[in-house]
Order: structure tokens, then C-alpha cells, then sequence
């Protein structure tokens, strides 16, 4: 098969949205994993409720995209916090449970979603200046992409300056390390888990809110997040810089497959790489604590 | 020693022939073809529920993706029954729409039924003592192979979908007509069909349960427990979460072909992983820890959501998923925890009672 360079540069490019994307995606999880060690399963339905939320504040109120976001974050964010505080919290020490638990808060989420929207699709409206195409010397590339890229880079930023510029990141890094003896320096370790939930499905929300204007909203969107969203949190091992190398690496390689295959197949062997990957690095490219949860 | 009844073995083993027997006598009962065919197709989700407790419920290990095993031996059972039809060679319909003009390789073996069947089998197993195997040495375990379980399941969903020329792609493979075993076919409506099946899940339990009682489950329901400590003793346990595993997976093939036979069709919807989500939620719903009750929560769940109709579905959908919620937050054993306390509550009241009494006559304790 002959690939020309500018089928190449145009699926590098294409990597590099798909990255953004599954970044975006997978944020939150590395959050709410990464501190907690919780497996949460209804990661994609905040996706989806931030998506909603969206929705709702633009055909009711008439929001403008732009402000959407920090509605969703916040809307989302609360959410999740009271998700937490009546759930979550009592099976931080049952693993598998959380798994399960988080799988029933997902299929409420989503049946909830159901009967109060309807199942059929709905649509975000975003600014025209962001539908647009750039094309440079034949690779072509759509602005709201280039858009969800730069988002990303923001949010990682934002992370960051969260985790490793703030008395709170101190506190989250703190009870990550060992929770007891956070504890025993007198870090409110419960409060800790509960804003950092928070916070990761608050992020959870903005992904909602950039994904729904890529794609159609539905309450089952969340679905195709989550899997492909934990292979990166799981791969990446847990921590922020994890993830994104991890993302960087099944993005492009996802889009490179595609090139010299097809989409389907291109996804079937990303699956087949992680597992092998994660059989001689179960515990991910960087992993956040040291030990293995 | 413990004298709650629910732990008593011969009453378990009376309960379970108790279960079996009734569930047996159904077709003598009624002989409407749809109702037993619904039942026998439950009768396939009961076998499900039994292997997620067997590798859940007794060795720990969470497996999301049991719709692999269930998947693959439905695919190759519905292409043995797909050959049967064609005469010989000619190739299915689907295939000359995909621009095939010859049985491909993958298909060959399914030519012959015998083969086919020890294929649906044996091709399910095999994959799940390599990828148990694969994944037990290096010591993925607890939530980590349940993510992994989801991912190969996807995967499996991404390539059978993938793979049009030689599985129909979503569309599936429906075989025109019923399998064929010797001379004698099986009409899935029939009460023949039901028994056949009735015997395969009552074997399938009574084995499961045999394998709990022995040497080996005890050291698989140890090893849920404490793994570390497991490993110390001396025993290899990589080699018994790999066995369990292969065992659920073989049990799962099982059901997967009745499925095929029952239904006549199969699609990638069998690899989807909300279908193998749900078998976890009848097996926590009905109580991981027994195989019984485990079936009874497929049932249950299964008979009511067919019962609610299609009127009712979303409400209901929202019901589970809640009850879902609070039987792992509350009731970790499921239905069947219930039961247990239930039952240890009474025995417990008449064992204070006879203790009393015992004290009385006595005026010292009496251990037992």
C-alpha cells in the first residue's frame, strides 16, 4: 500500500485530535482514580450529563457556548459531589464494589437522562467561527478539533497548577501518598476525596460539553467514552503525565493503524496493545504512588 | 462450628436437588412451545449467573467480560448449524454479498457437526486458559482484570463486527434451520430442547458446586480472601485464578452454544458489554457467594423485565439499576446473604435457648 506524506502528516494531525479527545475524556478518571484508587464507572454518563447540561442551558435559557462550559463544570462538578457523599464514600475500601456501584449510579444516570429528555438525539450549537475547516497545503483539519486540542492543553494546564500550586493540591497529593498519616497531620482526608471527585467530575463535565458539539447528544454517548477512557487512565498508570503521554500514544497510533487499514480494525489492535502492554506493565507507564492498587 | 441451617451441606444439596427437580418438571406442566423456549433460554442465563459465581463469588475474580466466552461459542455453534444447511459446496448467502466466492479457512472445520461443536467448546476454553493465563502470572488482578475482561470484550465486539466476509458483520448469522444431531433434530420450541438444556445447567451447577466443596475451591475461595497469604503457604495461585477462570469460561461456552441452538441466531449483541455487565448484576442481585442463588437472580431479573413489557422498561431499567446500588452498598451477599442471616438469626435464638437450658441443667458451659 502506497502512503503518500500528506496522508501521513493529515493522519498525524488526525492522532493529534484523537489524542486531545481521548484526554479530555480521560482527565477526570485520572483524577478520581489516581487520588482515590476508585473505579468509576459512571465517568462517561458525567460526560453525558455535562453534555445535557449544555444542551439544556442553550435551547431554555439561550447560553452562549462559550459560558456553557463553566456551567457544565460546576453543574457536573456538584453532581458528582453528591454522588460521593452519599455512595462512594462508604466503599473506598471495597474496590470491586465501587466498580459495581458506579455501574448502577450509571445505568440511573442514564435512564434518568432518558425519561426526562427523551432517547432521541439532541444537538449542541456552537459558535460559527468554530465549524469551520483550516486547511494548510492539503492537510485539512477542522477548527472546533484544533479547539478540543487546545481545551485540552488548558485543563492539563489547569490540573496542574491545581495539584502543584495550591494548598489543596498539597493536601490531594498528601492523602494520596498514605492516607492515615495525611490524616494524622490533620488533612481532612474524607473532605479531600470528596472535592477531588468533585473536581474530577466537574472535568468530566467540560469533556461533556466539547463532546456533545462534535458528535450527536444521546444518554447513551457516555458509553463509547468510558472503556477507551479507562484504557488511558490504566495505561498511563494513574498520574497527569501518564495520561497524557498515554493518549499521545493511542491517538496517533489509532489514527496510523487507520491509515494503513481500517478504523474498526485500527481500534481492535490499539485493545490488543494495551493488554499485551499491561501484561509486562500492569502498573502503567508512570505510576502515580509507587504501590499497586 | 456454626449452626446455621443455610450452612448445613445436606440441606444445600437438598435445597439444590429441591430447585433442579421443579425446574425439571416444568415441560410436564406445560406444553405451550413459546414459554418453553423462554425458559430454556433462561435456563442459558442461569448457566451464566453459575459461572460468574463460580469465578466471582468463589475465587474473587471479577470478570465483566464473560459475553467473550458466551460470544464465542454461540458464533461457532450458529456456523456449525449454518453449514449443516448448505449443501455441499455451496457457501452461505452473506458470504457471496461480501464478495467471497469460496468457504474460507475459518469456516472449514465447522463443516463437519461433531467438529463444530467440540470447537464451541474447546475454542472459548482455550482462549480464556491463554488470556486467565497471561494475565494471572503477572498478577493483574482485582478491578484491573475486570478493566481488562471489558477491553478484550470490546475488542471481540470491534472485530466481529469488523470481520463482515466471515461473520455477517452486525447483521450476524442466523441459520435457516434447527441443529441437527445424527438423524435426529432439535426443535428449539420443543420440550426436548428444554431437558437438553435442563440437563446441561443442572450439570453444570451440581459440577460447580462439587468443585466449591473440594480441595481445590478451598483453596480458590482462600485465595479471594487473602491472596498474599495463599501464595506464602506454598501454593501456586496464578495456577488456580487461571483454572477457575477457564472453568467459568468453559461453563459460559456451554450456555453460548444452547444459545445459538435456542435461538437460531447470533450477533455481535452477544459481545456487548452491557449484556455481560447485566450477568454480574443478576449474580450480585441474587448472591455471588451461591451458585443458586446467582441463577435465581438471573431468572428473576430476566423473568421480570420480560414481564414489565416494553411499556414499562425504562422505569423498570431505573428500578434495577437503584436496587443494583443498594444491594452493593447494603448487601454485599445479595438475596442470598439475606437468606444467610435470616436463617442464622432462628438457629441462632434456638441455640440460646438450648444453651440455656444446657447451662441450667449443668451449671457449666458445654461447647460444641
Amino acid at each position: 500500500m502506497d502512503i503518500s506524506s500528506i496522508a501521513f502528516a493529515n493522519s498525524l494531525i488526525l492522532g493529534l485530535s484523537i489524542a486531545g479527545i481521548f484526554f479530555v475524556a480521560a482527565l477526570g478518571l485520572t483524577i478520581i482514580y489516581g487520588t482515590a484508587g476508585v473505579i468509576n464507572m459512571a465517568h462517561g454518563e458525567f460526560i453525558m450529563l455535562g453534555a445535557y447540561t449544555v444542551y439544556a442551558l442553550q435551547t431554555f435559557m439561550g447560553v452562549p457556548y462559550f459560558l456553557c462550559i463553566p456551567v457544565a463544570f460546576v453543574v457536573v462538578g456538584a453532581i458528582g459531589f453528591a454522588i460521593e457523599k452519599s455512595l462512594i464514600r462508604y466503599l473506598y475500601n471495597r474496590p470491586l464494589d465501587t466498580l459495581l456501584a458506579t455501574w448502577g449510579v450509571s445505568l440511573v444516570l442514564i435512564q434518568g437522562t432518558r425519561l426526562i429528555f427523551g432517547s432521541d438525539p439532541k444537538y449542541v450549537q456552537i459558535p460559527q467561527f468554530l465549524s469551520s475547516n483550516i486547511e494548510v497545503g492539503g492537510l485539512s483539519l477542522g477548527v472546533f478539533r484544533v479547539f478540543i486540542i487546545f481545551m485540552a492543553l488548558v485543563l492539563a494546564a489547569g490540573v496542574w497548577l491545581i495539584f502543584y500550586k495550591t494548598d489543596f493540591g498539597i493536601k490531594i497529593r498528601a492523602v494520596t501518598q498514605n492516607r492515615e498519616i495525611a490524616a494524622s497531620f490533620g488533612i481532612n482526608s474524607g473532605q479531600v476525596y470528596s472535592f477531588t471527585f468533585a473536581l474530577g467530575a466537574g472535568l468530566a463535565g467540560v469533556a461533556g460539553a466539547l463532546f456533545g458539539a462534535l458528535n450527536i447528544v444521546l444518554p447513551t454517548m457516555g458509553m463509547g467514552y468510558v472503556v477507551e477512557a479507562f484504557l488511558t487512565v490504566v495505561t498511563g498508570g494513574g498520574a497527569l503525565l501518564g495520561s497524557a503521554i498515554a493518549s499521545l500514544a493511542i491517538g496517533e497510533l489509532q489514527s496510523f493503524f487507520a491509515l494503513i487499514t481500517n478504523s474498526t480494525f485500527a481500534k481492535f489492535l490499539i485493545f490488543v496493545l494495551i493488554v499485551v502492554f499491561l501484561r509486562f506493565r500492569p502498573q502503567g507507564l508512570i505510576s502515580a504512588s509507587g504501590k499497586r492498587r | 462450628m456454626t449452626h446455621n441451617a443455610y450452612h448445613n451441606k445436606t440441606l444445600q444439596w437438598l435445597f439444590y436437588i429441591a430447585v433442579l427437580a421443579v425446574l425439571g418438571a416444568v415441560p410436564l406442566i406445560s406444553n405451550d412451545a413459546f414459554l418453553l423456549n423462554q425458559l430454556a433460554i433462561y435456563g442459558v442465563y442461569g448457566m451464566l449467573a453459575v459461572s460468574i459465581s463460580l469465578c466471582w463469588g468463589s475465587g474473587g475474580i471479577l470478570n465483566m467480560g464473560q459475553g467473550i466466552a458466551f460470544g464465542l461459542g454461540a458464533y461457532c455453534m450458529a456456523m456449525t448449524m449454518q453449514m449443516q444447511t448448505q449443501a455441499d459446496g455451496t457457501i452461505p448467502p452473506f458470504m457471496l454479498n461480501n464478495g467471497l466466492d469460496s468457504l474460507p479457512l475459518l469456516w472449514q472445520p465447522f463443516q463437519n457437526t461433531s467438529t463444530g461443536i467440540f470447537l464451541a467448546l474447546f475454542v472459548p476454553t482455550v482462549f480464556y486458559l491463554i488470556f486467565g493465563g497471561i494475565m494471572f502470572t503477572a498478577r493483574v488482578s482485582g478491578p484491573f482484570f475486570a478493566i481488562m475482561t471489558l477491553a478484550t470484550l470490546s475488542a471481540f465486539a470491534t472485530i466481529f463486527v469488523d470481520l463482515q466476509p466471515y461473520t455477517n458483520g452486525v447483521n450476524g448469522i442466523s441459520p435457516p434451520s434447527s441443529l441437527k444431531l445424527g438423524q435426529t433434530e432439535i426443535d428449539p420450541y420443543s420440550s426436548g430442547a428444554y431437558w437438553f438444556v435442563f440437563a446441561l445447567l443442572a450439570a453444570c451447577t451440581v459440577a460447580a458446586k462439587l468443585i466449591n466443596q473440594s480441595r481445590f475451591g478451598l483453596i480458590v475461595r482462600a485465595l479471594k480472601d487473602d491472596p498474599e497469604r495463599v501464595r506464602f503457604l506454598g501454593y501456586n495461585v496464578a495456577i488456580y485464578e487461571t483454572l477457575v477462570y477457564t472453568l467459568s469460561g468453559l461453563i459460559a461456552a456451554i450456555a453460548g452454544s444452547c444459545f445459538a441452538v435456542l435461538t437460531q441466531y447470533v450477533s455481535p449483541a452477544q459481545f456487548e458489554v452491557g449484556f455481560s455487565i447485566s450477568i454480574v448484576i443478576w449474580v450480585a442481585l441474587g448472591g455471588r457467594n451461591s451458585l443458586i442463588w446467582a441463577m435465581f437472580g438471573a431468572f428473576t431479573v430476566q423473568g421480570a423485565q420480560s414481564y414489565v413489557g416494553d411499556q414499562f422498561l425504562s422505569t423498570w431499567i431505573l428500578i434495577l439499576g437503584f436496587s443494583f446500588i443498594l444491594v452493593v452498598r447494603f448487601l454485599p451477599g445479595g438475596l442470598a446473604g439475606l437468606v444467610e442471616t435470616l436463617l442464622g438469626r432462628t438457629t441462632k435464638l434456638k441455640m440460646e435457648a438450648e444453651h440455656a437450658n444446657l447451662e441450667f441443667s449443668d451449671g457449666k458451659e458445654v461447647l460444641k
